[in-house]
Parts: structure tokens; sequence; C-alpha cells
């Protein structure tokens, strides 16, 4: 039986295998494999570039920071802001992304992620993406993708739904206003934002990467909710300065079940509407811009899905109802010249469960921060902190914290992008605190060496 | 805090209903393949999200475009088009947003930005200002260096094929000195002419014309 309340991230999953690493040797190979790889990839740059790139005509740079995927420029996010209508209208909307990768812990079945963890090189998940500009005002972007290691025993291949998202949107300028306005459709809490601070293409991103390890993190970074419902929501942004976000999610079922089929055959169900909210102050200024923001998210999930005629667990119709609320506070800053660019963000979230089946709650409490720096859009370095912690009051519930999850640790990074749709990338994440102790925590200190292509 | 978000959905509401009456410049449309659409439409909608609003640009990678000569914005958004002009950034930004503008949109974006105020930028170093402005009227006669002023004017405003220079980034103008001083990447047109003035300039005299030029009404 699974746990429906403290979804994993989608970047994790314990491995039931796990050989004694030799992996200085296995990184070798693994890097000429990888090279191998991205000089195949780097071959199919001229003709073959990724979907927004082909509808605007632009290097990836434009929209994201220093070329690197997924943080956005300014430019980026009036892309998104504006409908993904910028640009001319593709005969064929699709583009692929692959990522290749080689996972390597001392521990026995530690770290965690959708590799195997000695070494080995692997195939790790492809996406199809379809969509962009629609209409004048309408976009979307949706994701379908295989993942090498997903499944029950994280050795079989699946396919599921990604996230997708379409929006309408009207971009009013006169003298005195520069106004968005704009209504999404999405299957992701936090996907309809912009500022990569959510747990969609935020920390730690890149497929197979440990990020925050095991950790239980609040919804809007763990994502549990994502390709479980369906959302709709309208947003505004005045002058480049007030961002207002506010949408209601619920069960992303029937007729919307095309966009719920989770990685893992499951789907979180929530009870009614349940609402997300997010405001955030920006400002520009010469090579820099600035955001503050807060998002909150309050969902009323079911603790387990009712049991149908013939087993499994799909749909829900009652039961206890825990309520998970969310709050977060984020901050970025960025610098962007040629050739220097420069992400910093840092997000600091909370969540309260109340149990629906005892009165009892839990928290749970993540911080993570991340800078990243390219040069020339082809050389970058990156650093990464978390902080997580949770506590675990409701210990005779079967869905619910029974432990202290909690990690901290780093995570540096460089990463080399040929050209401009490949990048290879090694992290080595360090643990002083793995699943809430630090006794041995560096057991599970990971190397994790990564080929990422968009074409 | 469920309280709050009715507060807000009823301000987004209210938003929502007020901007109906908001009246817009231009049309929502950002294509760039419907020869229809307006140059001005095009200029708002689009080149003002890195152009900034009007042609002033806040990030100095981006050219301030206010009051830009209309024959010398044309032949550049001709040569991105015909990927003549094929500086780095200019092709990683500008290649895909001109491939399909036809010739009236080109020359409606000329004559839009033609119309629009420049703002001048700022800088604390009078000094070099005052060196800029020395290179800039007077050129560097023992390195062969023109004046500035005789092809882009007294006040650097330009005039035919000639660029308005005066208001401009003083990172691009850096930037694009360079690429006249080590490349050929803007040497299809009237660039060529900048080839041997920009070689002949050191770092320290580029940095001082640029901040003096920035700072120019």
């Amino acid at each position: 039986m699974k746990s429906m309340i403290f979804k994993k991230t989608d970047l994790f999953q314990f491995d039931i295998k796990s050989r004694k690493p030799f992996w200085r040797f296995v990184i070798q190979r693994i890097t000429i494999a990888l090279l191998a790889i991205a000089g195949i990839a780097a071959s199919m740059d001229a003709s073959a570039l990724p979907l927004f790139a082909r509808q605007t005509g632009q290097n990836c740079q434009a929209c994201h920071a220093g070329g690197k995927f997924p943080e956005l420029t300014p430019y980026g996010r009036m892309f998104k802001l504006t409908g993904y209508t910028l640009g001319k209208r593709l005969l064929l909307p699709i583009a692929a992304t692959m990522s290749f990768a080689s996972t390597s812990v001392p521990a026995a079945g530690g770290g965690g992620t959708n590799t195997l963890n000695d070494g080995t090189p692997s195939f790790d998940k492809a996406s199809l993406f379809v969509g962009g500009k629609l209409t004048d005002s309408i976009g979307m972007m949706a994701q379908y993708t295989f993942n090498n290691y997903s499944g029950d025993n994280h050795q079989e291949g699946r396919m599921y739904s990604n996230n997708a998202d379409i929006r309408y949107a009207n971009h009013i300028i006169n003298d005195q206003t520069d106004l968005i306005l704009g209504l999404d459709f999405n299957n992701n809490p936090g996907f309809e934002d912009v500022w990569n601070s959510s747990g969609v293409y935020g920390y730690g991103v890149v497929p197979g990467a440990v990020g925050t390890g095991s950790a239980l993190l609040p919804m809007l970074l763990s994502q549990q909710l994502g390709q479980s419902v369906v959302g709709a929501g309208a947003y505004a942004y005045w002058n480049k300065t007030l961002y207002v976000d506010l949408a209601a999610y619920r069960t992303g079922d029937g007729v919307f079940s095309f966009l719920t089929h989770n990685y893992n055959g499951q789907q979180t169900y929530v009870q009614g509407a349940n609402p997300y909210m997010r405001v955030a102050l920006t400002h520009d200024w010469g090579s820099s811009n600035a955001m503050i923001g807060y998002t909150f998210l309050d969902a009323n999930v079911f603790e387990s899905g009712a049991q149908i005629p013939g087993g499994g667990f799909f749909g829900n119709v009652g039961g206890p109802v825990d309520e998970h609320r969310d709050n977060m506070v984020d901050f970025q800053y960025q610098y962007i010249s040629d050739p220097n660019v420069v992400t910093v963000e840092m997000e600091d979230a909370n969540e309260q469960v109340f149990y629906g089946n005892g009165g009892l709650s839990d928290s749970m409490n993540a911080f993570q921060a991340k800078a990243s720096y390219t040069y020339d859009a082809h050389y970058g370095t990156a650093l990464s902190y978390f902080n997580t912690s949770n506590t675990a009051n409701n210990v005779a519930n079967a869905y619910a914290a029974q432990s202290d999850l909690g990690s901290e640790g780093w995570t540096p990074e460089i990463f080399f992008m040929p050209v401009r749709n490949v990048r290879i990338g090694l992290q080595y994440t360090l643990f002083g605190k793995f699943n809430g102790t630090t006794a041995a925590a560096s057991q599970n200190d990971t190397t994790f060496l990564y080929a990422w292509t968009a074409f | 805090m469920k309280k709050t978000i009715l507060l807000v959905a009823l301000g987004i509401v209210t938003l929502a209903t007020g901007c109906s009456t908001l009246k817009s410049n231009t049309e929502s449309i950002r294509d760039l393949n419907d020869p229809s659409v307006s140059g001005r439409t095009l200029a708002e909608q689009v080149c003002a999200i890195c152009h900034g609003a009007g042609g002033n640009s806040t990030n100095p990678i981006f050219p301030r475009l206010a009051g830009q000569q209309p024959m010398y914005l044309t032949e550049q958004l001709k040569e991105f088009r015909s990927h003549t002009r094929s500086d780095i950034m200019g092709y990683k930004y500008m290649w895909g947003l001109a491939r399909n503008l036809t010739d009236k949109q080109i020359s409606e974006l000329a004559q839009y930005y033609k119309g629009q105020t420049p703002i001048p930028g700022q800088t604390s170093d009078m000094a070099l200002v005052a060196e800029g402005d020395k290179i800039f009227h007077q050129g560097v006669p023992a390195n062969n260096v023109p004046a500035c002023a005789s092809c882009h004017g007294p006040n650097g405003y330009g005039h035919d094929g000639f660029p308005r220079i005066a208001s401009q980034q003083q990172d691009y103008i850096l930037k694009q000195l360079s690429v006249f001083k080590h490349t050929t990447d803007r040497n299809a047109g009237m660039g060529a002419m900048m080839s041997p003035v920009a070689y002949n300039l050191t770092g320290d005299e580029a940095r001082a014309v640029s901040a003096y030029l920035t700072t120019r009404p």
C-alpha cells in the first residue's frame, strides 16, 4: 500500500538495488558516453530546436537565464504571461526533451533518484511537448513523459501525463498602464507561475537530480497534487510591478482524467475546490530584476482512495479529509548581461496538516536556495542549499507523517552547454542531515552526472 | 485566510471590470507572421518587452530605440531579416523576430520609434564623461580616430543612415564598438564604416565616449 498523503517528489524514488560503488571508474566511462550523446544531439542543433524557440525564432537564452533551463528571464516570463502567443504559429508544434544520468551513492539503498544508485549510466526520462501559439490570445504547453525508472519496483518504464497549461491573455498598453490580464487552466498548482519558485520547474528540476532527498515537502514544493488535480484561475500583472494570481483546484477525474494519468499510477483526490493564491512584487533596474512574493495553497485531501470492486485505490467519495495549508515566501534576484548571468532564488515554505480523523496536526518546513551563474551561455555553476524538517505527531495514521524525514545539505553543480539545446552537468549533494538524523548522513552524499537535451 | 482569498477574488473581479473600460493603444496581438499587424502594435506588444516602453530600455544589453533615425533602423531590421547583421546578441534575439516582418511593418516600426522621446542614462563619473565629450567632438587625432560628431552630428542625433547615439545605453555602445573592432559581423551595410574607427579606439576611450553619449539628452 502506498502513501497517498506525502508523495515523495517526482524526482525521488528509492532503488531496490545498490552495489558497492567504484564510481571513479564509472564516472569516467559515463563521461565518455555522455559526451558522445551530446555530440549526436549537437549535430541535430541546426535543424532541430525546441518548440518555443521555433515559434519565436530566438535563442533559448532570450527566455531562459543564460540559456539554462528552467530559470526564466523577464522576457521569458512575459512570453508565458502573454499566453505563449508571441511569434508565429507552427504547423507542427511539438518538441522533445531527453535526459541521461548516472547516480552514485555510498549507502545501500540510500540517496535516491530515478536512476540506479550504483553509477550505472542510464536513460532517465523523455518528454514530448505539444503547444505554443494557438490564437492571438490563447496558447498552451503540455508535456507527456516516459520515465525509465518509474513504477513500483523502479525498474519498469512508464508513460504518464505530465504538466499541462493552457492560457488566455490580454495585454493592455497605454500611456499610463501596462496590464496583462490572463486566464489559466493547468494540472499542477504552481505551474501557472513564472518565477521558478514552486516545485514545478523549480529547485532541483533536472530529471533524476537528488533535490532535497527523501524529505517531506509542503505541497507547493512536492508537487503532490501535480497530475492529480486540475485548476482554473485568473491573473493580473500591473505595470511590471504587481502580480496577482488566484486559482482553484479540483480532482482531475472524469473528462479531465487524460491530464491526470499519474507517474506512479496513483491519484491524490481532493475535496471540492481548493484555493491557490499568489502575489508578487517585481522591479527591474539596469541589468537587474528582483521579485518578492507570497503563495498560499489550501488543499483538502482525502486520506485514502475508496476501494473499488476488483481492488485498486481509484476514486474517492468519502473517508477522512486532511487539510494541507501551505504558506510560502519567495525571493528572486537576477542579473542579466552579456556574458554574465546570475539567478539567485530562495523559497521558505511551511505546511500545516490538520488531520480529519482525530484532531491531530503536523507541520513541515522547507527552506531552499539556489544561485546559478552562467558565462556566455556555455559554462555555468550553481550552488543549492536545502533545509527541511517535519513533525511526526500522527504516528497512528498509516497515511500521515510517521517519522521525521527532514534533511539538510548542499548541492554544488558545474555544467556545460556545448550548444544551446544540450547541457551536461555534474552535481554533488552533501547531506548534513538525512531522514531526520545527522548520524551517518554523509553516507547518502550523492554524485549525479547528467546529460539533458531538447530538440 | 479564506476571507482574505475572497477579498482578493473580489479585488480581481473589480479590477477586471474596471479594466474592461481601459483603452489600449494597440490590439493585444503578438503575431510575427501576420502582415496585417501594424508596426505600432508590434512595437508595443513585442519589442517593448526588451526595448522598453517607448523604446527606452531598462537593461543595457538592449539598445534604446527612442528617437532613432528611421533609415538606420530600417536598414538594421532588414539586415536582421536577411541575416547580414550577425553580431551574437543580434542573431540570438533579432533574427527570429525579424524573419517575417514586411517592408511596411519595418517602415512603421522605424517611424514609431522616431516619434518616441529618448530618456538619457546617468553616470557618476564626470571625469570620464568629460573625456568622452572630447573624443566625441575632436576624435583622437594621434590614433587617426575621427570625431564621432563628424558623422553622427554635433549632438549625436545622427541623420539618414547614421544612427542616433545620444542617450544610448552605455554598455550597448561599448559592445557594438567591440563588435566593429573585432569582427565583421556588422559590415554588410553602412556599419563597415565603423570598423576602421573602432579599430583604433582603445578600451578606455570607448568607455569614455560611451559614458558621455549615454548622458546626452
